[in-house]
């Protein structure tokens, strides 16, 4: 204890070389503790993505398949087409209607896998309901008109869109908040199980029908005849397009969905009315994390495409493009920060080892009194080590404001600076241009086939904030800055000869 | 008389066939050659020597700063070349080193220089101020000197705190060496009479290391170095 206070007291005897120390350390310090800062944020954040994005998997006809399919269907004569469906069996049809579909089976099969939490099917169809009309579309069909638009418009103003889902909270359009329900209820797990015919519609449609919640609508099963050729759908909720009002300026005028034509009905019964029991669009997956995604790809090509007959024509499309690209800048940041970190740690130790070889070089003469009065090993260095510290505690503390203060400005300019360095790659390569059209990766997650999302680039930020690791992380880091430096009273106290340094003049 | 005869073994400083040698660029150089001395509690002993003569050699041999490479020095029945002698304890209760440079710690002030030597060794800090400051005020320092830091002092206010840290934890033997080489006439006058007063009236065994000849005046036996080797001189 009282070479802990001849230390302290050493310290408040030395200003101007404490001072020097200090003011070196504080900056390198700063500088350690603020790339650790953003180091551990962009960890943090990377971690925090990987819950949310790039964990989401969707099992589907690959778009190769569909091409294939529709240059076959081209190169045939429709007249002899549709003279072949006329001798086709029941199974021959549905197998025909189903070539771009997946089975339901095998989508359940595929969500049993360990990595996968939730899941869901999907079926997006167009339904003729013949009792409704929409001014909205009948206006919007005029407008755009023409051939060329033939593909993406439904053939009749009564013909409208419909989704099924195993839940109506869970379809996509509602996770995402662009839809919400006004009234009503969403229709549940057992209305698909039990195949119960409830529709969600929207608000502005359902005012220019005059329909309220509990009031039926028909609708036609398409290639049914006769007496089983309707539905009849009751109306279980009413919902609210607030897609349109926010993503308006955004959007493409051009992207073809009508706010109003969409209908939410369960799973099982869109599959009714289109006449393709036991098939959907695609099955979509919730992952327990990104890191699954790579596992899950790797089953998918044991389970589906080797394990399964025809399973070539399905691909797993997943959203880990998008984690690869929100945390590729983050990634790089926390590269470069890390290197900042070891290149100003490397400053601390050598300013630590250089200042304390000068400052205990300077006083070899006390070290020599000292140990003539007797004085130990452990008492002259018990003293330097208390000097030591209290120089590097002080510099820790106002590198420790000081980081608190530059951190996120820090990260912030790294992460400008790796974007622009990525925009000028890609300017200089061509690449980074929107991925538009009917091909593109759209999943349902983020909107469906008609979501332009995919062209979108993810804003990634980056949040430093303190957390007590990095306090812990601090506090190793002044205790390794202190030893550092009391590692030079040791070598020279072992190597001190007093009689000499006594001797000098 | 030129050597000191026989003794009880507690009182005396032996000093028996002690040799040390350094090695140096072109060579190896014999700083101490066989030297044999005693010296007395209550004594005044002074050796003197030109420059290089090995005479500080010797003196930081007796004090354990230095190791001999062959002989034996007995201090007052101890043995301190025993490879498990204790020298901590034999520099801290035992020595009392002054130099000619003073060597006081510049950022301290008379007080606590004169108090560290009792702080390392663990004397409490009530009776480490009344011991300095009694010992401080026999070496003339009172008052604001006390408390001044020790750069800011006169060569002969230094050597008198040198003194009185040296005195510190009231140790047998006090080795000076060249006490009076920084100091004018009239302050190494007044060193040296402390000096004296410390063996005769304290009963402190002195040994003094110099160039100075006028010191002979306050010696009680005189030795005279020359190339490593000692011999007894008139005083």
């Amino acid at each position: 204890m009282r070479s802990v206070k001849r230390g302290l007291r050493s310290f408040i005897r030395h200003p101007l070389a404490s001072l020097a120390v200090i003011l070196l350390l504080f900056v390198c310090l700063t500088l350690s503790l603020s790339m650790l800062a953003v180091r551990m944020a962009a960890d943090s954040q990377v971690e925090e993505v990987k819950g949310s994005v790039g964990n989401y998997a969707e099992l589907r006809v690959s778009s190769q398949y569909q091409m294939e399919v529709f240059q076959q269907q081209r190169k045939q004569d429709p007249a002899k087409r549709q003279a072949e469906a006329r001798k086709m069996s029941e199974e021959e049809v549905l197998a025909e209607r189903a070539q771009l579909m997946v089975p339901e089976e095998l989508v359940d099969d595929f969500s049993r896998q360990p990595e996968v939490v939730s899941y869901d099917k999907v079926l997006e169809t167009r339904v003729t309901l013949p009792e409704i009309e929409s001014a909205e579309l009948a206006s919007t069909l005029s407008l755009r008109g023409g051939p060329s638009s033939g593909a993406l418009s439904p053939s009749e103003e009564n013909s409208f869109f419909f989704e099924g889902n195993t839940d109506g909270a869970s379809a996509s359009d509602f996770l995402r908040g662009a839809k919400v329900l006004a009234e009503g209820s969403f229709y549940t797990y057992q209305d698909y199980l039990q195949a119960n015919p409830v529709v969600l519609v929207e608000k502005t449609l359902a005012e220019e029908n005059g329909l309220e919640v509990g009031d039926t609508i028909t609708a036609e099963i398409t290639g049914a005849q006769g007496r089983d050729s309707e539905m009849e759908l009751t109306v279980k909720g009413i919902y609210e397009t607030v897609e349109a009002e926010q993503e308006g300026e955004t959007r493409d005028p051009m992207a073809f969905n009508p706010a109003g034509s969409k209908f939410y009905a369960p799973l099982s019964v869109v599959q009714i009315l289109n006449g393709t029991p036991g098939y959907v669009e695609l099955g979509c997956y919730y992952l327990d994390s990104a890191d699954s995604s790579a596992a899950l790809q790797h089953k998918f090509q044991d389970m589906v495409i080797n394990g399964t007959e025809g399973g070539e024509r399905y691909e797993l499309a997943t959203d880990y493009s998008d984690f690869e690209a929100i945390s590729e800048p983050l990634h790089k940041v926390a590269r470069t920060s890390l290197i900042g970190l070891v290149g100003a740690l490397a400053a601390c130790a050598l300013i630590i080892v250089l200042a304390m070889a000068i400052i205990v070089g300077g006083r070899a003469r006390e070290l020599g009194v000292l140990k003539a009065m007797g004085a130990t090993h452990r008492q002259v260095l018990l003293q330097f080590a208390a000097e030591i510290t209290c120089v590097c505690l002080v510099a820790a503390l106002l590198a420790m404001g000081m980081s608190a203060v530059i951190s996120q400005r820090l990260g912030d300019w790294l992460l400008r600076e790796d974007a622009l360095a990525t925009s000028e790659q890609e300017a200089q390569s061509g690449q980074g241009m929107p991925v538009m059209g009917f091909m593109a990766r759209n999943l349902y997650k983020e909107g469906g086939r008609f979501s332009l999302s995919g062209s979108d680039k993810p804003e990634v930020k980056l949040e430093v904030v303190y957390r007590g690791g990095l306090l812990a992380y601090g506090i190793l880091i002044l205790l390794g800055i202190s030893l550092l430096g009391t590692a030079v009273p040791v070598v020279w106290i072992n190597r001190l000869r007093p009689a000499r340094v006594l001797a000098m003049e | 008389m030129v050597a000191v005869e026989q003794g009880n073994m507690a009182d005396l400083l032996e000093v028996k066939e002690v040799s040390k040698s350094f090695r140096v660029k072109s060579g190896e150089v014999r700083a101490v050659d066989g030297v044999s001395l005693r010296a007395r509690k209550g004594e005044v002993t002074v050796i003197l020597g030109p420059s290089g003569s090995g005479k500080t050699t010797l003196l930081y041999l007796i004090g354990s700063l230095e190791r001999p490479d062959a002989g034996e020095i007995n201090a007052f029945g101890e043995d301190i070349c025993r490879p498990d002698a204790d020298l901590i304890a034999y520099r801290r209760k035992r020595v009392g080193f002054v130099f000619q440079m003073f060597n006081l710690i510049p950022s301290l002030t008379a007080l606590e220089n004169v108090t560290l030597p009792m702080d390392l060794d663990g004397v409490p800090s009530e009776e480490q101020r009344g011991r300095a400051e009694k010992l401080l005020a026999g070496m003339g320092i009172e008052g604001r000197l006390l408390r001044a830091r020790a750069s800011r002092m006169s060569g002969g206010e230094k050597q008198r705190v040198a003194i009185a840290r040296a005195l510190a934890n009231d140790p047998d033997l006090i080795l000076a060496d060249e006490p009076t080489g920084n100091l004018d006439s009239a302050s190494g006058r007044v060193v040296v009479d402390i000096l004296a007063g410390l063996a005769r009236r304290e009963g402190k065994c002195v040994l003094i290391v110099t160039h100075d000849e006028s010191i002979l005046r306050a010696a009680d036996w005189a030795y005279q170095m020359r190339d490593g080797k000692l011999r007894g001189i008139e005083v």
